[in-house]
């Protein structure tokens, strides 16, 4: 199918954060309490010696909520307990057959797997998911397996829990240390590593139309207010449909830097000013961005960065320049994060998906996945922005759409919650939409 | 019915039966268990398949939720009048129709029809995508709906704002029920118009009634029941409708009750809480079923 096909691109993303991730059913503890779940302050598992670490690996580590489940931050990485064992560095790639892929629909180049089938000597079947909560409901029923699986960080933890991905062999993807990010090299979310390598990254900001809107929100003193302020735009202005990014739009508003904070006061203030929002501009709720707003049926969205540029390569109407649509996104402290691949406990070609893991990250297939269908850029050293200008692929005013490296570095996200603080962020969310 | 008859038809409506009722009951009751069960720490919907389990807290919940005062209570008075005056406009609209192909058609009559299935050619929601291009600013239902003035009438009513036709209007949202769903209205009411028998109304007429008189007093009271039917049959999926009102509004103004099933069973922790909500919603319907099946029972009985 054709990118310009492919209404469910970006959908993927709708539950991106919103899961929540809790893993770990810690043993038989696994309490089935429903609601009435209780946060304690975070916990310290492990972390250099003290105690059995988590899921009684003492070389696993990290913040953990009341029920040993992992709360990766950016100053609290974790160390993912050892589950499953790893393919031996020496070990022959499997010849022939199918390497079964478990991925978002559209969220790989099918030129880059069939080049890839042929170089291997398999064929490469791609299964879709349209959530991660979909995807993690089916794989932790036993009936499937696939070798690859594509996540978002936040879901480590509950898929390390349940044992459903194995630890990687490194020595296997060398192009990670070769080609990525340093930053992702040993990411806070997954030390050692253990568990993923990075698929794409990300910001989450504000799409407009610079022709349609009668100011530009980057210009305002806190750009976030654009939405409350566009009252002149009433109908026409939304936010995204995920039960974190929008409460987490409105703490940024207000200044709050703490994206994943459990504060019920934060909380109620999120969703008394998205409520006034609502009053002000009668918002939309859709993660349909990359689509409307090209077409101009929207004038104002909350967006991520890669609808921007999908919108540019696959949506924009004949006839319309891409210099009308702008982008900004908040560079201190804003959303900036990745997705990742890591592969199944029951993968039957662990070594071959290995292989396919370090080939995503040669920097020439991960230039023509990224360009040539899915639109989400990868985190390579050699893929920077001059050289996307340079070539046309991005137009000089969407130039904030680019992830840069440093922004990566200083960025924020949406990370874990406690079972509390998921139920928290979820009800909010549910209360604006229920209007 | 002679006995043979008798005893070949139930057996033949078995394959049938069975079908229908095995695949209505396990999705039906694993809907019931999920909504009376519980939730892991990882959010995973555990059902509870033993009826000695069941946790009613959801459900509960649930409850407490759709009456006054709960978070849930003023989708439910929205849902609520979006689908009254929806049907009410559906009948508005669709009795004309259905009375006209039924008794004046004529040998237009299989044209007229034929136009009556024609929107089942193509697919709901394909449907309701095409009108959001058609209502789109500048969209050729839009401009037309201007030209006519109609949204500036709209507009001196109160009823449609500035924010165009797709802005989040709980005006567009219920008209685009009615046009979603009226053939489904018409098509019973026609079958049940079109089985009058033609001689009652001549009956009346001869002993002195106007042509409306013999509508009113004739026509009218026989209709009831496909008109009922027809009524039950549109406002049944109506009140479980959610992409309407996604794809026409999208606004958290407008969100039904499908809409609130939805959020919670898509994603995060409150799966159970929309098992329960759809196992009220069932139940509130079940309550508009029993009642137009006893008004036909009464209808046959006078």
């Amino acid at each position: 199918m054709h990118p310009k096909e492919r209404p469910s691109a970006v959908t993927r993303r709708s539950l991106l954060a919103r899961a929540g991730g809790l893993a770990l059913t810690a043993g038989a503890g696994a309490s089935l309490a429903g609601c009435e779940n209780t946060t304690t302050p975070v916990a310290v598992a492990g972390a250099g010696g003290s105690g059995k670490g988590i899921l009684g690996d003492p070389t696993a580590g990290g913040p953990v909520d009341a029920s040993g489940i992992p709360l990766a931050r950016r100053d609290y990485p974790v160390t993912l307990p050892r589950v499953n064992d790893q393919v031996a560095s020496g070990a022959k790639p499997e010849r022939g057959g199918e390497l079964h892929v478990y991925n978002y629909a559209d969220y790989l180049n099918p030129a880059v797997l069939k080049a890839f089938g042929k170089q291997e000597g398999v064929s490469v079947r791609v299964t879709t998911f349209q959530s991660v909560d979909e995807a993690f409901s089916k794989l932790s029923s036993g009936r499937l397996t696939f070798d690859v699986i594509f996540s978002s960080p936040d879901q480590l933890s509950r898929l390390v829990g349940r044992r459903l991905i194995q630890p990687l062999n490194f020595e296997l993807v060398p192009n990670l240390e070769r080609n990525a990010w340093r930053e992702l090299h040993d990411p806070f979310y997954d030390r050692g590593p253990r568990y993923s390598v990075p698929y794409t990254v990300y910001t989450t900001g504000i799409g407009w139309r610079k022709d349609k809107l009668s100011f530009d929100p980057s210009k305002l003193d806190q750009p976030w207010d654009a939405f409350w302020e566009a009252g002149s735009a009433r109908g026409r202005v939304g936010i995204l449909d995920d039960s974190r990014e929008a409460p987490g739009m409105a703490l940024m508003r207000r200044g709050v830097t703490d994206l994943n904070t459990e504060d019920p006061a934060l909380m109620k203030q999120a969703l008394s000013d998205l409520q006034a929002l609502d009053q002000r501009v009668r918002v939309k709720v859709s993660i349909s961005e990359y689509e409307t707003l090209p077409a101009g049926r929207m004038w104002l969205h909350q967006s991520w960065s890669g609808d921007l540029l999908n919108a540019v390569i696959s949506y924009l109407p004949k006839g319309t320049s891409p210099e009308v649509l702008g982008y900004w996104y908040q560079a201190a402290g804003g959303p900036i994060f990745n997705d990742c691949i890591c592969v199944g406990a029951g993968a039957e070609k662990p070594v071959i998906a290995h292989r396919f893991l370090n080939y995503l990250l040669d920097d020439k297939v991960a230039y023509d996945n990224f360009v040539g269908y899915v639109g989400y850029q990868p985190p390579l050293n050699a893929i920077d922005a001059n050289l996307l200008f340079k070539r046309g692929i991005v137009p000089e005013s969407l130039r904030s759409t680019v992830v840069t490296h440093e922004a990566y570095a200083n960025g924020n996200a949406y990370l874990t919650l406690s079972s509390a603080g998921q139920q928290l962020w979820d009800s909010t969310w549910a209360t604006f939409r229920n209007g | 019915m002679n006995r043979r008859g008798g005893r070949i038809w139930p057996l033949l409506a078995l394959p049938g039966t069975a079908w229908l009722s095995a695949f209505f009951l396990v999705a039906f009751y694993a809907i019931v268990c999920v909504g009376l069960g519980n939730v892991t720490e990882l959010y995973q919907p555990v059902p509870h398949w033993n009826p000695l389990d069941w946790n009613v807290g959801y459900l509960f919940q649930g409850v407490s939720d759709v009456f006054p005062g709960g978070q849930t209570w003023p989708v439910v008075v929205r849902t609520v009048l979006y689908v009254a005056i929806a049907v009410v406009l559906s009948l508005a609209i669709g009795y004309p129709v259905a009375y006209y192909a039924a008794r004046h058609a004529g040998r237009h009559r299989g044209l007229v029809l034929t136009l009556l299935v024609l929107p089942f050619w193509i697919s709901y929601l394909m449907r309701m995508f095409a009108w959001t291009n058609l209502l789109d600013t500048g969209g050729y239902a839009d401009r037309v709906l201007s030209v006519l003035s109609i949204d500036s009438l709209l507009r001196s009513l109160g009823l449609l704002d500035s924010g165009g036709w797709l802005g989040g209007q709980a005006i567009t949202v219920v008209l685009a029920l009615v046009y979603g769903y009226v053939p489904y209205l018409i098509l019973p009411l026609y079958a049940s118009l079109d089985r009058i028998d033609q001689r009652l109304i001549e009956a009346a007429r001869d002993l002195g009634a106007p042509p409306s008189g013999a509508f009113r007093r004739v026509v009218l009271p026989l209709s009831r029941p496909g008109m009922l039917g027809g009524l039950v049959l549109i406002a049944l999926p109506m009140f479980g409708d959610y992409y309407t009102p996604d794809l026409m509004s999208g606004s958290p103004q407008t969100s039904m009750i499908g809409n609130v099933i939805n959020g919670y069973v898509q994603g995060g922790p409150q799966k159970s809480l929309g098992a329960a909500l759809t196992l009220l919603l069932a139940a509130g319907l079940l309550v508009l079923m029993l009642y137009y099946l006893r008004s036909l029972r009464s209808e046959r009985y006078t």
